[in-house]
């Protein structure tokens, strides 16, 4: 049998009818329409790669500075100021007198004294 | 383009395609739905540089048709020179022009629709088959001429060979 010539093929083509596509193909890509509170508990939000990292290094060095803040410092009060002021104090001395009680004895009677007790006579004390 | 725009744009035509292919309404479905969801999780692999959405689509439902494909068959070859089968019986010029383009070896097969079905150039098709316009045009010249044989016996009116006289 001789074979169709192009124009009887493509005619022939045409008759080959196909059904669309299921209505249920767009719900069952894209999942079936939610209320607007109920998708924003599962939104997501696509970073790309370099700023997520540059986030990360960003958030890693605030929280390294944080922690290595040095604590404040303590407002010290300003030392007084030292006023070098001088005075003459008189102050009482007691003033101690030592009397040494010169008697002279005749030379013939002098003898060295087996004993020195000296006595310590205070202002204000007289003894005859 | 934002996926949804592609999937109303284009969903039919894909759907279309892949019914052409596996002659299922299942599993033109399903591989649809994975063509869509596939161009929805990974929007930024479709280049434009290297085509349309339209061509990208159709290039990823020719390339799940075909896993399925080996799947289901194994090693049955993808391209050779005489259809696998051809319709056995009388039947209805649309159902035997479905037999006869399903007897077709697959990569003639998928030349053929996207040609004649979905209007795709040679270019276009060369883009999604991954494969030189000399390919495709050399694919779609033995799939028009196995038809031709084919489905003479379905020429309407019968046309008699020779001179009459």
């Amino acid at each position: 049998m001789e074979p169709l010539d192009d124009r009887e093929l493509d005619g022939m083509l045409r008759e080959w009818n196909v059904p669309g596509a299921p209505s249920g193909l767009r719900a069952a890509v894209f999942g079936t329409p939610r209320p607007w509170w109920s998708r924003f508990w599962t939104l997501s939000i696509r970073v790309p790669l370099p700023v997520a990292c540059a986030l990360v290094l960003v958030l890693a060095a605030v929280a390294f500075a944080a922690w290595r803040r040095p604590a404040p410092a303590v407002l010290k009060p300003a030392p007084a100021q030292v006023i070098v002021e001088t005075r003459t104090v008189e102050v009482p001395v007691v003033k101690e007198r030592v009397v040494y009680r010169d008697r002279r004895q005749p030379s013939t009677a002098w003898k060295p004294v087996a004993e020195l007790r000296p006595r310590i006579i205070r202002s204000g004390q007289h003894e005859n | 383009m934002t996926p949804e725009q592609a999937f109303d744009q284009y969903h039919q035509a894909v759907f279309r395609f892949l019914y052409r292919l596996t002659r299922r309404a299942d599993s033109a479905e399903d591989l649809a739905q994975e063509t869509f969801l596939a161009f929805l999780r990974t929007p930024e692999r479709f280049d434009g540089a290297r085509g349309s959405v339209r061509t990208y689509l159709f290039a990823i439902a020719r390339n799940l048709a075909l896993k399925e494909y080996r799947d289901v068959r194994g090693e049955e070859p993808l391209e050779g020179t005489e259809p696998l089968a051809a319709p056995a019986a009388r039947l209805e010029t649309g159902v035997a022009v479905a037999e006869a383009v399903s007897a077709l070896v697959p990569l003639q097969r998928e030349a053929l629709i996207l040609f004649e079905y979905e209007g795709l150039s040679l270019e276009e098709i060369a883009a999604v088959v991954a494969a030189d316009v000399g390919t495709v045009k050399s694919r779609l010249h033995r799939a028009r001429e196995a038809l031709k044989r084919t489905l003479a016996p379905y020429r309407k009116g019968g046309r008699v060979h020779g001179t009459v006289g």
